[in-house]
C-alpha cells in the first residue's frame, strides 16, 4: 500500500507537528464532549474527534517506522564502509 | 468540583489524561525539540497513550450521559417530554417512574431502551436515526407541529415495565384487572402503558381523544394512526 506522496516526502519534524495538532484538536472535542454532554458534541467527539486522534497516532507510528528504517539503512551503511575500509590495506598489503 | 469528580469518575479521567496529553503537545509545538528517542517517547505519551486513554473513558463516560434525561431533553422538541418527568407536581406515569432513586435521571433511557442480548447496540442504532431525524426533520419545527408529529416508533413493549415489574409477585396479581388480563399482558396484547391501564405515560403528547384499550387488537393505535405508548 503506497502512502501519499505528501506525508512520504515530508521531513519528520514537519509530520510530527501535523500530528501533535491534530491531536490536539481531537482532544479539544473529547473534552468539549465530556463537559457539554450534548449529542452535538458526543457525536463530533466520537467521529471526528476519534478519527483526527486515529490520524495523528498513524502519522506518528508512520514517522517512527520510518526513522527506524532509514537509521537502520544507515548504520548498515557505515558497517559497510568500514568494512571496504578494513578491506583495502588486507588488499594492498597482499599486493605487496 | 469534587461532587462532578465523584459522578463523573470517567469524565474526570479522560478530562486529566488529556490535560497532560496537551501539555506534551503543546511543548513539542513550542519548544521544538530534536527528534530524539526521549522525544518520540514523550510523544508516544502525548499522541498515543494518553489519548487513546481519553477516548476510551471519554466513551464510556459519554454513553453513560447519553442515558440521562438531560441528554435526551436538549433537543428542543424533547424538551416537553424532559420537563414533565422533572415536575414534581406531574401525576403521569414518565414523571412518576422519573422520581424513582435508582434511575429517575436515566428515566427516557431506562424505559425506552431495548434490553435484549444487544440491546445498548440496538438502542444507540435508534438513537442515531432520533438525531438523523431531529437535524433533517425536526430541527426547525415549533414544538406545536412536533407534539401532533412525534411518535413512537414501534409498539411500547410490556417487556420493558417487566423488567422491573416482574408480575410474579402477589401483590401484582391480586388487582383483578392484571389477573384476567395476565395472558393479554404477557403476549403484548394488552399495552401496560395504554389509556384506562397506567398510561399513556406522556398524556400531554396525545390528541384530547385516547382511544382505551381495544381487547380484540394488537396493539392500541389512535384514530391518527399514532401508536398509544
Amino acid at each position: 500500500m503506497k502512502l501519499p506522496r505528501i506525508v512520504r516526502g515530508r521531513p519528520s519534524k514537519s509530520l510530527l507537528r501535523v500530528s501533535v495538532i491534530l491531536t490536539l484538536l481531537g482532544l479539544v472535542l473529547m473534552a468539549w464532549s465530556i463537559l457539554a454532554p450534548t449529542p452535538m458534541p458526543v457525536m463530533l467527539a466520537m467521529t471526528v474527534g476519534q478519527g483526527f486522534g486515529t490520524l495523528a497516532f498513524g502519522l506518528f507510528v508512520f514517522v517512527v517506522l520510518r526513522d527506524l528504517r532509514q537509521s537502520g539503512a544507515a548504520e548498515r551503511v557505515a558497517r559497510e564502509a568500514d568494512a571496504a575500509e578494513q578491506a583495502e590495506p588486507e588488499a594492498a598489503e597482499d599486493g605487496a | 468540583m469534587a461532587t462532578w469528580i465523584s459522578s463523573n469518575p470517567f469524565g474526570a479521567g479522560a478530562l486529566a489524561s488529556a490535560a497532560i496529553a496537551a501539555i506534551l503537545g503543546v511543548w513539542y509545538l513550542v519548544r521544538k525539540p530534536e527528534s530524539t528517542r526521549t522525544t518520540k517517547i514523550a510523544l508516544l505519551f502525548g499522541i498515543g497513550v494518553l489519548p487513546l486513554a481519553t477516548a476510551a473513558t471519554g466513551n464510556v463516560s459519554g454513553y453513560e450521559a447519553m442515558k440521562s434525561r438531560n441528554f435526551c431533553g436538549s433537543c428542543h422538541v424533547m424538551t416537553p417530554y424532559s420537563d414533565d418527568s422533572s415536575n414534581p407536581e406531574s401525576k403521569s406515569l414518565a414523571s412518576r417512574h422519573a422520581r424513582n432513586e435508582m434511575f429517575g435521571h436515566d428515566n427516557c433511557y431506562a424505559c425506552h431502551a431495548d434490553y435484549g442480548m444487544f440491546g445498548t447496540i440496538v438502542t444507540k442504532l435508534g438513537g442515531l436515526r432520533h438525531v438523523y431525524e431531529y437535524t433533517f426533520n425536526y430541527r426547525n419545527m415549533s414544538l406545536e407541529e412536533a407534539r401532533k408529529s412525534i411518535h413512537i416508533r414501534k409498539p411500547f413493549q410490556n417487556a420493558t415495565c417487566m423488567h422491573c415489574h416482574s408480575t410474579e409477585l402477589p401483590l401484582w396479581r391480586a388487582v383483578p384487572e392484571h389477573a384476567s388480563l395476565t395472558s393479554e399482558i404477557a403476549s403484548g396484547r394488552v399495552s401496560c402503558a395504554s389509556a384506562g391501564c397506567h398510561g399513556p405515560s406522556h398524556p400531554f403528547s396525545k390528541d384530547p381523544v385516547v382511544p382505551v384499550v381495544d381487547p380484540g387488537g394488537t396493539a392500541p393505535t389512535d384514530p391518527s394512526g399514532k401508536v398509544a405508548p
